[in-house]
């Protein structure tokens, strides 16, 4: 390396040290204790020595109903979300991208802000909207649905209905699908105008293909952030997993472990789980992701 | 070109019915304020009006009665229910109750209670108290703009370090800062609170603090990727001139990226404000230490038998961040936007 | 490479260590002591409430210079996660309450047993009803000293009653309910189930035995049981516990499962018991205290429940709880202070203890709501008592229901404490959402899951 060379190496890595030490301390060590930890018997409430236990929780694991249970609880609300959270952002930055449209700056202001409204505040606000005098279900009576689901207490709705507060925030979806949008050339369009290509056969043919980035990015996010969900349910139903176990999720179940029953080797054996499935479905997303999205250029 | 008629009915449908999703996305907020403004009276009665009332009432013989109206030959009056009964009951005329009682045959739970129009601002004034609004606020804004400094401060050295300088293993490392994004947190909770506990910061600010003066994945990534459109032929004047990395920094770079690094500043700040779960955590016994969204909860359990206080809180949590977002709106959306086409 | 390894071994053992609750003791001046009093496993969280905590330590403060006490007041919703992972960090407090019978269960083995301590001090534990110091003996904890006792009784609308032509429930116990045919019924909760039926009312004013009444339109139920705690609910037929006796089998006593049925078909079948979705709305005041809305006319619960009562209207009253199979019995919840075993300061946690039950418990009991467990204090409470009130509320009830207190207490200490806590909550979330289940076959699976967390070492 000449000398240059070893001076901006130098500086490169002196910038980049902030962000390496607190990788080392906040992230890398303490993942590696945690991976410790799933071969030991740390659990305070029931006052053990210290102890090597081998592969005890990992047998635990497999044996444990509640485990898996719970993961069902995430995996059941992320068939119904995922789908949601990528297309209804999509499409409604389609609709705000549309010449039809009067007012689409106000419209874009409007639907992105929820967004910044903190969801403690919001899932409160949506309590009041669920119950079952609260106006989703006041607007469903009007429009004549006859008995209209108990959103927050059926333990067959909770799951839509935690959905539906979810969606409040996808605002910042619209304007990242919005951003890809104005990014397609125009020349595109024209030229499958001219082939006498109708709405759809555009939306199908030009637009998604070329959004599918912006998609697959969206679809990404979406499930490192599903996996991890609980902090809804933790404010509305105060951590129980009520109604009936159907808000249980597998990270509340974590918590749950931790918190609740203090068993620190167990919990951090369940975080792992959780790790190596992101890791696993986040692996597979991208390698499925090279039959369908399309880069227009490299970088 | 004038519009064709078909434009006209397409672009008014469209307009009509997006403007109609807005309506409906937005109408939570339109129920808290309401049911914020909701006396107790009216929340636990059934079929009240939509905006905030009282249920009249009149008081008779010191006694308080609920006003009904009372359907009495063909006419409907307002009449105060002195004495409940299933097939029938006793009203009293509020305008001549001298006249003694009236029976009406029926059952009075039929009867529509009769409403006035009665906002209780006072709601407000009382969740203020209740729930120490002011030093919610201020533990808020300060662990907002603190954490929001080191943020910036250290994501702008890092990104910079990214963007403008070759080292070895550069590009591991960087692939390692997004794949950061990816990890669940709970992966690394308990070790990280165990030391956190051991050297005495559980029930301070710092765990809260300290960990944002060492970058973050997402604001790394969008200020590096704006680095990268600024001309590299800048930072070479600057340095022929005998600036060094340092200066460059904070006279090209810095004022170039403008955009970025106040979207990364509201961003974060937002973020801060919204964090709910390691203030929790962190700060549970101490409530003079708290933000907002950890009273927030905790408020919501202790008064969740007045769901109009409940509404009035998430009101006034919510205040600063809409209003932050309607002045700074454009750098919002400009600041997302850079995220998502990137990448 | 090499050092990073052994940095990683250090930190990891470090954290182990921490994670275990090896903690360093606090510095402090060797003149003063500094205690930590931790508050709201039970009551003491509302603002009132803290502000009479706060002057309660300042007057302890000014009374002597050597103690200080910092109250740490965590909200009863957070507070057990709270403290265990304060305990478990090695970072616990001194003092803990006020703590009922499930809050010290659900840290079994973490209190300090005060028997020596009562003896050396030489405190007078006679002034307190016989057999309520029964009610702190947790596990290892020979002796705790009584505080607060709040006996369980039927609360009802008596406007209810007169607009459905009924007499009003008993007040003594032992009496027998009339009704208005003559008919004298043992008052029991089969007499309970027939009245509730009658004074549960749809919109049209149609109660529930009239036909063409109307289930999906419900304005007034006709009982609301205690419903927070599964084990409270059976223990309001008679006492009982999970546990065998051998630490190890799990058997829900019969009486339990006959609690629990009349509750569910109380709400799926009956009616007269609010389904979930009902109980979480706004018109029914959700949360545990649906009498407070005014809509229900009979409810079980604890004395404490005075303090949100007033909500309720002014006709309600206070009657006797009705028997089970020939017995009554009043679930009886007992709050007081504790001191954690990991406490450094346990004679100085102590004196302010004896403080807090003695000198200051006139103050903190009247903020609390709460029935004095000295037995010469108890007039003067119930006198303050009535004072809340518009009208006036037969408070002898209570007094009486004292007797009947439930032995064992049904909060007591079981393994798995936390985790039985979890799924019988579970299961009552889930009866309260679901109707159509099969009782026999969720009681069966209730117990293999309660057994399967209790097998676990």
């Amino acid at each position: 390396m000449s000398r240059p060379a070893r001076r901006e190496a130098r500086y490169g890595f002196l910038f980049v040290l902030p962000w390496i030490i607190g990788f080392l301390a906040f992230t890398a060590l303490p993942m590696a204790a945690t991976f410790v930890f799933t071969f030991l018997n740390i659990s305070p409430a029931e006052q053990e020595p210290l102890m090597f236990v081998g592969l005890a929780n990992y047998r635990r694991l497999f044996a444990d109903q509640q485990a898996w249970a719970s993961l069902w609880v995430t995996a059941r609300f992320a068939l119904l979300w995922l789908p949601l959270v990528v297309a209804l952002p999509f499409l409604l930055a389609v609709a705000v991208n549309s010449r039809y449209l009067r007012g689409a700056g106000l419209v874009r202001v409007l639907l992105f802000m929820p967004y910044v409204v903190p969801f403690v505040a919001g899932a409160l606000i949506w309590q009041n909207m669920l119950v079952d005098d609260g106006w989703i279900n006041t607007a469903l009576h009007w429009l004549g649905v006859g008995g209209a689901p108990s959103w927050l207490s059926d333990p067959a709705w909770v799951i839509p209905g935690l959905a539906m507060i979810g969606l409040w925030g996808l605002g910042s979806g619209i304007i990242i699908n919005l951003a890809g949008l104005r990014g397609i050339p125009t020349e595109l369009y024209d030229a499958a105008r001219l082939d006498g290509a109708g709405w759809w056969r555009r939306l199908w043919h030009v637009t998604i293909p070329m959004m599918s980035p912006v998609i697959f990015y969206t679809l990404v996010l979406a499930v490192v952030e599903v996996m991890q969900y609980f902090l809804i349910p933790l404010v509305l139903f105060n951590g129980t997993g009520d109604p009936g176990g159907a808000t249980r999720f597998f990270n509340l179940y974590l918590y749950q472990t931790f918190f609740t029953y203090q068993e620190m080797s167990y919990g951090s054996t369940l975080a792992w789980l959780l790790f190596v499935i992101t890791l696993v479905v986040t692996l597979v997303l991208f390698r499925l992701s090279r039959r369908w999205v399309h880069y227009t250029s490299e970088r | 070109m004038t519009p064709t008629p078909a434009r006209r009915i397409r672009t008014a449908l469209m307009t009509i019915v997006m403007f109609g999703i807005v309506v409906a996305f937005l109408s939570p907020l339109v129920q808290m304020m309401l049911s914020s403004l909701k006396s107790e009276r009216q929340v636990s009665q059934a079929h009240a009006p939509l905006l905030p009332s009282d249920p009249r009432t009149f008081t008779h013989e010191g006694r308080r009665y609920d006003v009904y109206r009372v359907p009495v030959d063909g006419a409907v009056r307002e009449l105060a229910l002195v004495k409940k009964g299933r097939a029938e009951s006793e009203f009293v005329d509020p305008a001549a109750p001298e006249k003694g009682t009236v029976t009406w045959q029926g059952s009075w739970r039929t009867l529509e209670p009769s409403w006035t129009l009665a906002p209780h601002w006072s709601n407000y004034a009382a969740v203020w108290k209740l729930i120490d609004f002011p030093r919610l606020l201020l533990n808020t804004i300060a662990l907002a703009v603190i954490s929001t400094i080191g943020t910036v401060l250290s994501c702008t050295l890092v990104a910079y370090g990214f963007a403008r300088f070759r080292f070895p293993g550069r590009g591991p490392l960087f692939t390692l800062l997004i794949a950061t994004i990816f990890l669940p947190t709970a992966v690394t909770l308990i070790p990280t609170y165990a030391i956190f506990a051991q050297i005495g910061w559980v029930g301070t600010w710092l765990p809260l603090l300290v960990p944002a003066f060492f970058g973050n994945a997402y604001s790394v990534f969008l200020l590096r990727q704006y680095f990268l459109t600024i001309p590299r032929e800048m930072d070479e004047a600057a340095s022929i001139d005998g600036a060094g990395p340092l200066r460059t920094l904070r006279s090209v770079i810095v004022p170039q990226a403008w955009p970025a690094i106040a979207a990364v500043t509201l961003f974060n700040f937002v973020y801060t404000w919204n964090d709910y779960f390691t203030p929790l955590i962190y700060l549970s016994g101490r409530p003079e230490l708290q933000p907002l969204q950890v009273g927030l909860a905790a408020f919501n359990g202790l008064y969740s038998t007045k769901p109009a206080y409940i509404q009035a809180g998430a009101m006034m949590t919510i205040t600063v961040p809409v209003i932050l977002f309607i002045c700074f709106q454009r750098t919002f959306v400009r600041g997302i936007m850079s995220t998502g086409v990137e990448k | 490479m090499n050092r990073l390894s052994n940095a990683l071994v250090a930190i990891a053992s470090a954290v182990a260590l921490a994670a275990c609750g090896s903690a360093s003791p606090p510095s402090g001046d060797a003149a003063t002591v500094e205690l930590r009093w931790y508050c709201c496993l039970g009551t003491g969280e509302q603002a009132e409430q803290v502000k009479v905590q706060q002057k309660v330590i300042e007057k302890f403060h000014a009374a002597q210079r050597r103690i200080r006490v910092k109250l740490e007041v965590v909200t009863y919703d957070s507070a057990r996660d709270t403290l265990a992972t304060q305990i478990a960090s090695g970072n616990g407090p001194d003092l803990a309450g006020p703590v009922g019978v499930g809050g010290a269960a659900a840290f079994h083995g973490r209190w300090l047993d005060l028997a020596p301590l009562i003896r050396s001090s030489g405190f007078d534990l006679s002034p307190y009803a016989k057999g309520s110091a029964d009610l702190y003996r947790i596990g290892s904890v020979q002796e705790g000293i009584p505080f607060a006792i709040y006996p369980s009784t039927l609360y009802y609308k008596a406007d209810m009653f007169e607009e459905a032509g009924l007499a009003e429930p008993p007040h003594k116990y032992g009496e027998k309910y009339t009704w208005p045919d003559g008919r004298q019924s043992e008052w029991n909760y089969d007499t309970l189930r027939e009245l509730a039926l009658r004074l549960t009312v749809d919109k049209n004013g149609k109660d529930a035995t009239q036909a063409g009444f109307d289930p999906g339109e419900i304005v007034q139920y006709g009982f609301e049981p205690a419903r927070d705690d599964l084990r409270y609910q059976g223990a309001a037929f008679a006492s009982g516990s999970l546990d065998t006796g051998d630490g190890k089998t799990v058997k829900i006593p019969d009486a339990w499962a006959d609690a629990w049925r009349f509750f569910y078909d109380g709400m799926w079948k009956d009616r007269f018991i609010m389904t979930g979705p009902v109980f979480e709305s706004e018109q029914f005041n959700g949360d545990g205290a649906s009498f407070f809305s005014g809509h229900v006319a009979m409810s079980v619960n604890f004395l404490w429940s005075t303090y949100g009562v007033a909500g309720a209207g002014d006709d309600w009253d206070l009657a006797a709880m009705p028997s089970y199979k020939g017995r009554t019995t009043s679930p009886t919840s007992a709050d007081t202070f504790r001191i954690l075993s990991g406490s450094k300061h346990p004679a100085e946690a102590f004196e302010f203890l004896a403080y807090l039950v003695g000198p200051a418990s006139q103050e903190l009991l009247s903020a609390y709501g709460a029935m004095p467990a000295r037995t010469a204090d108890q007039e003067a409470f119930f006198a303050k008592l009535a004072g809340q009130f518009t009208h006036k509320v037969d408070w002898q009830v209570a007094k009486d229901s004292v007797a009947f207190a439930d032995n064992p207490h049904s909060e007591s200490y079981t393994p798995k404490y936390n985790q039985t806590l979890t799924i019988l909550g579970t299961y009552r979330s889930r009866w309260m959402t679901k109707g159509g289940l099969d009782m026999n076959a969720q009681l069966k699976e209730m117990r293999e899951e309660i057994q399967a967390a209790w097998n676990r070492s």
